[in-house]
């Protein structure tokens, strides 16, 4: 190897750089070379260069062009390295490597060690390393198609070179940096000149041949295309079949894969094999949310190596996963801690979660309350906007509160102070749907219809009676008015809106509306109607909904034939009766109202 | 009691037509022939511009998709009689592709058009038909299946990382996630599943977001910020408590100025977030990039804030992180080209 790592002798003189040529124990200073560079004069700092260290041309061309490419004169650049032809190297080199070795088996173990083949690095080196920057110059005059051009035959080259990949003991550290290079930028050329499929191929290629690449390399050639499968909008096609292996994880399309590499690289890091790099688990946060997949993300949020987040940071952002996973006591236990007056007990985002989650509980919703006063008071300045969602909070937590009281006049007191805290709110965010409906509930129970009539409708109209809750909400306002038509009509427009899946329980409400309306026949018929849907939603497997829409009930067959049951019974029908019974008694054995109503059909008097 | 039921003047139903997945048997003729066809008819709609003699220039003609545009922008546009709309459910309907794409560009502005108009109660049954053939158009395709994802489990082996398999068991726990659940044929548009039509309708657009014009992206951001409502930004910050509290006001009145708000479902929200990730990541080179980045960071810091008015922890998730990495990626400290060579002194051979 003739390289020369003595250190660089440079003064610096101001602007001017000094630099210097080494190259078989010979050394020239630039600034002659430079000088008929600048001239235009190739031929004569060609063979300047070749007379004072006693190159051939293509070492001299290679290294006048690096020469341009580190002063920043691209163009000049490009024309010396015009004259290297790389197939012709490449073809020398490959003509002077020994053939490549047999595949180690384990059963013919050679009985002398393997001796690596030996290419002449230093000429691979230098031409693989002109050809390089050839590719850098024109990226950075913006001529990325051909680049990737350049780029790409760089790779292919070392390829054919190194036909079993390279390993650790073959290459020097030069050539192995060139390659590192060349590997890492290649996709980000063709990702440039908007050529997304060949940018998908060169990365799995580079990631899956063997490059020796140092683990920061890696990491970062990761991080590239797992941000490039999530955010390009393009579809990769999956890898190729001849890369997996029984048993294994194949990723089947772009968020799959995406998520596997971002998981990779948390590993990886967890186990000190790269740097932390803060981008990765916000990547990982958005695509685990999108898929809704808030507990693994919590998992992977666990894992990170301890101070990286600040604890508070950590439980916070653990906190806003577990309760986008429905966890909603192990959310307010880490929200307790971070909320904690001696860690940060005024976060607002953190008091108003915790005082939403616990309004969901009446065991918990003194706590919530007491949550939701602190937001309140902290809601000031910048954070004023959110006061309105304290109030609403703290007017729900109350009214849950108000679910378990000791004494009257504590749960009266409890209500007006939750209407009170609701309308407050209100004045904040009139056009909030959500808290229109929360204002009509709580009107509604405590048995104010007119009010809670009227903001039913309002909800309806507000959401364009797209929320199913709102519609229902109003049929039952109506009928505990004991306006069972207009109720019906409700239900009737409500069932034109919803798709069929959806409509058990308007299905369920109409039938007791006509039961109320003293209309039996009828009352069977949408009955019956419940009946047939409720047993094709189990049939089928029933649609594959996202965790949120498999919360909204679905009518248990059960309900179903008691409700029948009474049904007939109240109509002296006592054969059917015994049939509903029947069927009823098959799904669930021990029911209280079923035995009722059984015992009724025994002794009708 | 309030009407709230939309006029269910409906089109004739969408043509289940092939699915795209089937390699289109039409020949070049026919193309060319539909192609033309569709021109031929825009232009007796679009009378402001000239429009170019092929679809490829059509595509790429800023001054017909502007006409386009301030058309659909009427007050009733929508309406099931207009002839932009039955322009571009026909031409949808055509199942060419470069068709196909046309209209595609034009769905940030419809469903926000189409959003925002539902509260005021307005006939749309021109629009409805357009996003309903885009809705069909997907059921088909898929054949109404869901969009799973299958999360990694890295205790099994991939083939990007080697790990010792779990211990005994064969059974590969499946965590399966839904991307987008299955779809049901709707011949109208009933209002409960009016998110979930609009959201396919956005989720096909993101399928083609590499292709769609900078213009496109443009009104999609602007369209999401008025979604997302005034939660809130500086600029409007006005002390509310300071109107009075007549039971009118607040159960009747609505703030003029917030009248693009519209509920947010998981639905609408999921396909817009992916499609502001494109827009707010991708392309942070050029100025036009530049632009739609910019407008895509300030449609999502409006749907952080909405997120937080709603405290809804899964969008304060992925709207919070997609704000953090986009700061990320402008910090100059982040800009280090890796694939730089060392620029030493000393050069040597």
């Amino acid at each position: 190897m003739l390289e020369n790592q003595s250190k660089e002798l440079s003064e610096n003189r101001e602007d001017e750089i000094t630099r210097q040529l080494w190259a078989n124990g010979l050394c020239m200073k630039t600034t002659e070379v430079e000088a008929k560079l600048d001239e235009g004069n190739i031929q004569e700092a060609e063979s300047s260069l070749r007379e004072g260290l006693s190159l051939n041309s293509e070492e001299a061309r290679a290294l006048l062009g690096r020469l341009e490419y580190q002063r920043g004169n691209l163009e000049g650049a490009l024309r010396l390295f015009e004259g290297i032809d790389l197939q012709a190297a490449i073809q020398r080199l490959q003509a002077s490597a020994p053939p490549p070795e047999k595949p180690v088996n384990k059963k013919n173990r050679p009985r002398e060690p393997q001796q690596q083949p030996v290419v002449p690095q230093h000429a691979a080196s230098l031409v693989l390393e002109a050809i390089y920057l050839k590719a850098k110059s024109l990226q950075k005059l913006g001529r990325t198609a051909e680049a990737a051009r350049e780029c790409k035959s760089v790779l292919d080259s070392v390829e054919k070179i190194f036909q079993q990949g390279i390993s650790d003991a073959q290459v020097d550290t030069r050539l192995q940096e060139t390659v590192s290079h060349a590997v890492e930028l290649l996709p980000s050329l063709f990702k440039d000149s908007g050529d997304y499929q060949e940018a998908i191929s060169a990365y799995r290629r580079a990631l899956s041949s063997q490059w020796n690449l140092d683990n920061d390399s890696c990491a970062r050639i990761q991080k590239d295309f797992a941000v490039f499968l999530l955010h390009s909008g393009v579809e990769a096609s999956p890898p190729s079949l001849a890369s997996q292996v029984e048993g294994s994880y194949t990723p089947r399309n772009n968020l799959e894969e995406a998520i596997l590499l971002l998981m990779i690289l948390i590993k990886k890091f967890n186990s000190g094999k790269a740097k932390w790099d803060p981008s990765v688990i916000e990547h990982l946060t958005f695509a685990l949310s999108l898929c809704s997949q808030t507990s693994v993300l919590a998992k992977q949020l666990e894992e990170v190596m301890p101070g990286v987040f600040t604890r508070v940071e950590r439980w916070n952002s653990l906190a806003l996963c577990y309760s986008a996973a429905g966890q909603t006591s192990a959310a307010v236990n880490l929200l307790r801690k971070s909320l904690h007056k001696h860690e940060q007990p005024d976060d607002l985002v953190a008091l108003l979660l915790a005082a939403k989650l616990c309004s969901e509980e009446p065991s918990l919703a003194a706590e919530g309350a007491g949550y939701a006063e602190r937001g309140v008071k902290n809601a000031q300045g910048m954070d004023e906007h959110l006061k309105g969602v304290g109030l609403r909070m703290l007017g729900l937590c109350l009214g849950k509160q108000a679910k378990v009281p000791t004494s009257d006049f504590e749960r009266s007191r409890l209500q007006s102070e939750s209407l009170k805290a609701l309308d407050g709110a209100i004045a904040f965010e009139h056009n909030n749907p959500d808290l229109i409906f929360e204002l009509g509930v709580q009107y509604a129970e405590q048995r104010n219809l007119k009010a809670a009539s009227r903001y039913s409708k309002e909800f309806i109209d507000a959401t364009g009676g797209s929320v199913l809750k709102g519609w229902r909400f109003l049929a039952l306002v109506l009928s505990a008015q004991q306006r069972f038509s207009e109720a019906e009509v409700v239900t009737d427009a409500a069932l034109d809106e919803t798709a069929k899946w959806d409509q058990g329980p308007l299905l369920r409400l109409k039938a007791k509306l006509k039961i109320s309306q003293s209309n039996p026949t009828e009352a069977v018929e949408t009955y019956r109607y419940l009946l047939a849907l409720v047993q094709a939603q189990r049939k089928s497997f029933g649609p594959l909904r996202t965790i949120s829409q498999m919360e909204e009930d679905k009518v248990n067959e059960f309900e179903v034939w008691h409700g029948l049951a009474y049904l007939y019974s109240s109509l002296s029908h006592w054969n059917d009766v015994e049939v509903c019974l029947k069927k009823a008694g098959e799904l669930k054995q021990y029911s209280a109202s079923m035995l009722h109503t059984e015992g009724k059909n025994k002794n009708p008097l | 009691m309030s009407d709230s039921s939309p006029n269910h003047d409906s089109p004739p139903p969408p043509s289940i037509t092939g699915g795209v997945s089937e390699p289109t048997v039409a020949n070049e003729s026919d193309t060319n022939a539909k192609c033309q066809t569709a021109l031929q008819s825009l232009s007796s709609i679009v009378t402001t511009a000239t429009i170019p003699p092929t679809i490829s220039l059509l595509l790429e003609d800023n001054a017909v998709s502007a006409a386009i545009s301030s058309l659909l922008q009427l007050p009733d546009s929508g309406a099931g009689d207009n002839n932009l709309c039955r322009w571009l459910y026909d031409t949808f309907q055509s199942a060419e592709p470069p068709l196909q794409l046309l209209v595609l560009r034009f769905v940030p502005l419809i469903a926000g058009l189409y959003l925002s108009r539902v509260p005021l109660r307005q006939p749309q049954a021109g629009f409805e038909a357009v996003l309903l053939a885009l809705y069909a158009h997907e059921t088909t395709s898929r054949a109404g299946q869901a969009v799973t994802v299958n999360i990694p489990d890295l205790s099994h082996p991939s083939i990007y990382h080697e790990s010792k398999g779990p211990a005994k068991n064969n059974s590969t726990c499946l965590n399966i996630a839904v991307i987008s659940s299955t779809l049901d044929p709707h011949g109208t548009v009933r209002s409960t599943r009016r998110a979930r039509i609009v959201g396919v309708a956005l989720e096909l657009y993101y399928g083609k977001i590499s292709s769609m014009p900078r213009e496109s992206k443009l009104n999609f951001c602007e369209s999401c910020e008025k979604w997302a409502g005034q939660n809130g930004e500086r600029e409007e910050q006005k002390p509310r408590a300071l109107i009075p509290e007549e039971e009118s006001v607040a159960v009747g009145g609505r703030s003029e100025k917030d009248s693009g708000r519209i509920p947010l479902p998981w639905e609408l929200v999921q396909p817009i977030l992916r499609i502001l990730g494109h827009c707010c990541l991708m392309g942070m080179k050029g100025e036009e990039d530049r632009e739609v980045s910019e407008a895509a960071s300030k449609a999502c810091q409006s749907l952080y804030l909405r997120s937080l008015h709603d405290i809804n922890p899964k969008a304060i998730l992925a709207t919070g992180s997609l704000l953090r990495l986009r700061e990320m990626a402008l910090d100059p400290k982040n800009q280090i080209d890796h694939t730089e060579i060392s620029s030493d002194n000393v050069l040597s051979v």
